[in-house]
């Protein structure tokens, strides 16, 4: 077989025993060695290929927390604060007014069919100086079709006349989620359930095998590969059959540029009827593609008003948030899924939510007591030092939302955490002292996929605004970086696999054009991403 | 328009014993069930005929559909099928608050919402209530509720104290029950006409049926309907200060809602039906 060998400039494998080196020999998809080039010419006959020779090497990123739906919303229109980079490389600038928002979506409806509705995503009216959307806004896109633009925390959504009136909704019209003006009319802006039913009813329920699709999960892919990213996680699907197909057509291709890992959405059924679900599913795991995880969603988001917090709970007074998932519910699911030998993920947002969480995987191990189950908090952004404590005692991981503290961080701070837990949020540094084995995530769609993102956030802990949020749970580059790869890596329990430069794993790298531990870490966002390598096979990024 | 009624209330409150029950009942009406979980239901199997994975079609005309990772696609796949129901009944998980599900109806042209009923486990509430992590969630249970539900009462140990610990949270008339053996008729309402009396009362309820040829004093009628004990009504009435139009009437516990229905039709009459508490429309009689 043949062996190629890899120059770069740099290459950096997270193996402590041999931190940096210059060449990556690879065989049959698989890391052969990394050393220098005499080295690696013990193996025989090598070709050298030095298409990376100024460029330096990583591990492919492990995304810990993302979601496919993230390549099913690329179907339609973005209209968000930030640049976002699609599926195909383009970079679609940010808009920064309501009135760039609808004059985005003017151009675009008038490229739609006749009675076709019109949906966008990733709207986000916190950065415009407290002016919302309104009907006067929506109606300016069409006042002929149904309009709904969907924000970014997908929770809220504005819709037109149109849709208004599809539905009955008038002044009178009492029902939680419609927001109303200081006259009691309407505006247009639509909350949490109320949301969802009016956008799905807007664009028909099909919609929803759209977002899931193998297209969407094409799309996906491949702006995960574009971020450097090489695993990642749909981490929480129903998996109903039509989407498992999609993975499993979209998997078989070789130039399927990432590795994916749905997570069963443990909630959906009971435990009777998923674990051998789930079972039967893991005997069509190939190389891309891996059934294995578990999720259980137990509260809703700190910025959504509906985490579960313990006290003394919301900064500005907000009564406590919701349980999708209560408490009983969380013991006996995570119970039965402990007990079949899965890893269960846990969506933890509040602290009373994480406290939950913690405490019924200690009774699940007086249980049924289990080495290794390594089972995860995802988010745990309010964890406070006891609870790492108690996650490293019960031999717990936990993957903390880095981005968060850039997107939401402000609000936090001033409204929903209040300055002394908003600087402590997610907190890595925390987590690293502790030795809680952690990753860091962006929750894609939630916030775009970008690993580099991430760490850049772990590392400096800035808001939007520009505040530091938390100077003591900055965590250094290096920490950042094995958290986006081998320690995003251990808490899917793929470590042995991938997430290092090693001999034996995967040749999963990520091409960067600069040396992410030589920029300077403010700089450590803007370091461009060259392209992939998936088990041997390179995949260069659009330019 | 489909009613739409969302059964409500904490783990073990009683919700799946009382779906079991309206299943098997004979009420002559095809119900539409959305349930969290399949297998906690207790469907004989002779009376399925289709069994798709998240549907069951029984017999009886009735269909149970799971609801799955979302409420609101299952709802709206529910209302795109062929088949036509006679009420949708959807019950709530444990931890959700039954009245945000209810809004739905509110939303959707197509459904007429109809109550929310909250089962309550007298032998636990009180603890549950008192949970750091849980009482605010059966809060809001108990206020979203047009009726209640005190399930298990069998096992309560102080039922005057239980009866005003409901009543702090909620303005819903309580209806007291064992085994969820409730009438459904109270809860689910009348058949689709709303004339006929219903035909399974406990001995505890009963219905009172009203006709006027006149047009009615509206001030009369509401005191009718909200006088204590009254638990469901339904009405199609020619009130006084509206005599050319149809005013209907629906009432779920402690949730009125009187909504005009177009001209008044020469030839009808004015009727209403009230179920209640025995001794309650036992002297509305006498009046």
């Amino acid at each position: 077989m043949t062996i190629v060998v890899y120059s770069a400039r740099r290459i950096l494998t997270m193996n402590p025993n041999r931190p940096s080196v210059t060449h990556v020999a690879v065989r049959d998809g698989r890391i052969l060695g990394a050393g220098s080039l005499d080295e690696l010419r013990g193996w025989g006959k090598v070709e050298v290929d030095d298409r990376f020779a100024d460029k330096v090497i990583l591990p492919g990123f492990v995304e810990g927390h993302s979601h496919a739906y993230e390549g099913g919303v690329w179907k339609f229109p973005y209209v968000g604060y930030f640049d976002r980079i699609s599926p195909d490389g383009t970079r679609h600038k940010g808009l920064k007014s309501i009135d760039e928002v609808v004059a985005r979506l003017q151009a675009f409806e008038k490229t739609l069919a006749p009675g076709a509705s019109l949906l966008a995503w990733g709207f986000d009216p916190i950065y415009f100086g407290g002016r919302r959307m309104d009907l006067t806004d929506a109606d300016k896109i069409s006042t002929t079709r149904p309009v709904v633009v969907v924000h970014s925390n997908f929770h809220v959504a504005n819709a037109n006349s149109t849709v208004l009136a599809k539905a009955g909704i008038t002044r009178s019209t009492n029902v939680h989620g419609i927001v109303k003006d200081a006259m009691g009319e309407p505006t247009g802006e639509l909350q949490e359930m109320t949301a969802k039913y009016m956008a799905y009813r807007a664009a028909g329920v099909e919609v929803a095998a759209v977002l899931s699709d193998e297209q969407a999960v094409w799309r996906f892919a491949r702006v995960a590969q574009l971020a450097g990213v090489t695993t990642a996680t749909d981490l929480h699907n129903e998996l109903p059959e039509s989407t498992v197909d999609g993975y499993l057509r979209a998997s078989a291709s070789d130039d399927f540029p990432i590795r994916l890992l749905p997570a069963f959405a443990a909630g959906s059924v009971s435990p009777e009827q998923g674990i051998p679900r789930l079972q039967g599913l893991m005997k069509k795991n190939n190389d891309r593609l891996r059934f294995q995880l578990v999720k259980i969603v137990t509260d809703g988001s700190i910025q959504g008003l509906s985490a579960r917090m313990r006290w003394p709970g919301y900064y500005d007074g907000t009564p406590n948030g919701v349980w999708n998932v209560g408490p009983d519910d969380i013991d006996r699911l995570l119970l039965a899924w402990h007990r079949a030998g899965f890893q269960v993920h846990v969506h933890t947002n509040g602290d009373e939510a994480s406290e939950v969480a913690i405490e019924a995987v200690e009774r699940a191990l007086m249980t049924a007591p289990r080495w290794d189950h390594r089972h995860t908090l995802q988010h745990a952004q309010m964890a406070d030092a006891g609870q790492f404590r108690r996650m490293k005692a019960l031999g717990m991981c936990v993957n903390l939302f880095a981005n968060h503290l850039f997107y939401w961080g402000d609000i936090h701070y001033a409204r929903t955490l209040g300055p002394e837990r908003a600087e402590r949020m997610d907190a890595c540094a925390t987590a690293l002292t502790t030795g809680v084995p952690f990753a860091i995530h962006c929750d894609a769609p939630v916030t775009p996929i970008g690993p580099l993102f991430t760490a850049w956030c772990a590392v400096n802990r800035l808001t939007a605004s520009g505040r530091t949020l938390g100077e003591t749970e900055k965590i250094p580059v290096a920490d950042a970086l094995r958290a986006i790869t081998l320690g995003a890596a251990y808490t899917l329990k793929l470590d042995e696999e991938l997430g290092s430069i090693d001999v034996g794993k995967r040749a999963d790298f990520a091409v960067l054009d600069d040396d992410p531990l030589a920029v300077p870490p403010g700089k450590l966002k803007d370091v461009g991403v060259w392209g992939t390598v998936l088990g041997g096979k390179v995949f260069e990024a659009p330019k | 328009m489909i009613p739409f009624t969302v059964i409500g209330g904490f783990l073990g409150a009683g919700k799946t014993t009382l779906l079991n029950r309206l299943l098997r009942g004979a009420t002559g009406r095809r119900f539409a069930v959305m349930v969290n979980d399949f297998g906690a239901l207790d469907i004989d199997g002779r009376l399925v005929v289709e069994h798709g994975g998240d549907t069951i079609a029984l017999a009886n005309g009735c269909l149970c559909c799971t609801i799955g990772d979302s409420l609101v696609t299952t709802l709206l796949a529910l209302l795109e099928r062929p088949d036509r129901f006679d009420h949708i009944v959807v019950e709530a998980s444990g931890v959700a608050d039954p009245g945000r599900i209810a809004d739905l109806a509110v939303l959707e042209p197509r459904l007429r919402r109809d109550g929310v009923v909250v089962m309550v486990d007298a032998g636990e509430v009180r603890q549950r209530a008192a949970d750091r992590r849980v009482g605010d969630t059966i809060g809001r249970q108990l206020a979203a509720a047009d009726l209640l539900v005190l399930n298990k009462i069998d096992l309560a140990e102080d039922l005057p104290g239980l009866r005003r610990l409901l009543a702090g949270h909620s303005a819903a008339p309580i209806l007291e029950a064992s085994h969820a053996d409730v009438p459904l008729d109270l809860l689910l309402g009348l058949d689709r006409r709303g004339q006929a009396a219903p035909t399974e009362t406990a001995d505890a309820f009963t219905s009172w049926s009203y006709e006027w040829v006149e047009p009615v004093e509206r001030e009369t009628v509401m005191t009718m309907l909200r006088g204590p004990g009254r638990l469901r009504a339904k009405g199609i009435m020619r009130f006084a200060d509206a005599p050319e139009r149809r005013s209907v009437i629906h009432q779920v516990g402690r949730r009125l809602d009187v909504s005009d229905d177009g001209a008044w039709r020469d030839g009808e009459t004015s009727r209403l039906v009230l179920l209640g508490v025995k001794p309650v429309l036992g002297s509305l009689q006498r009046e």
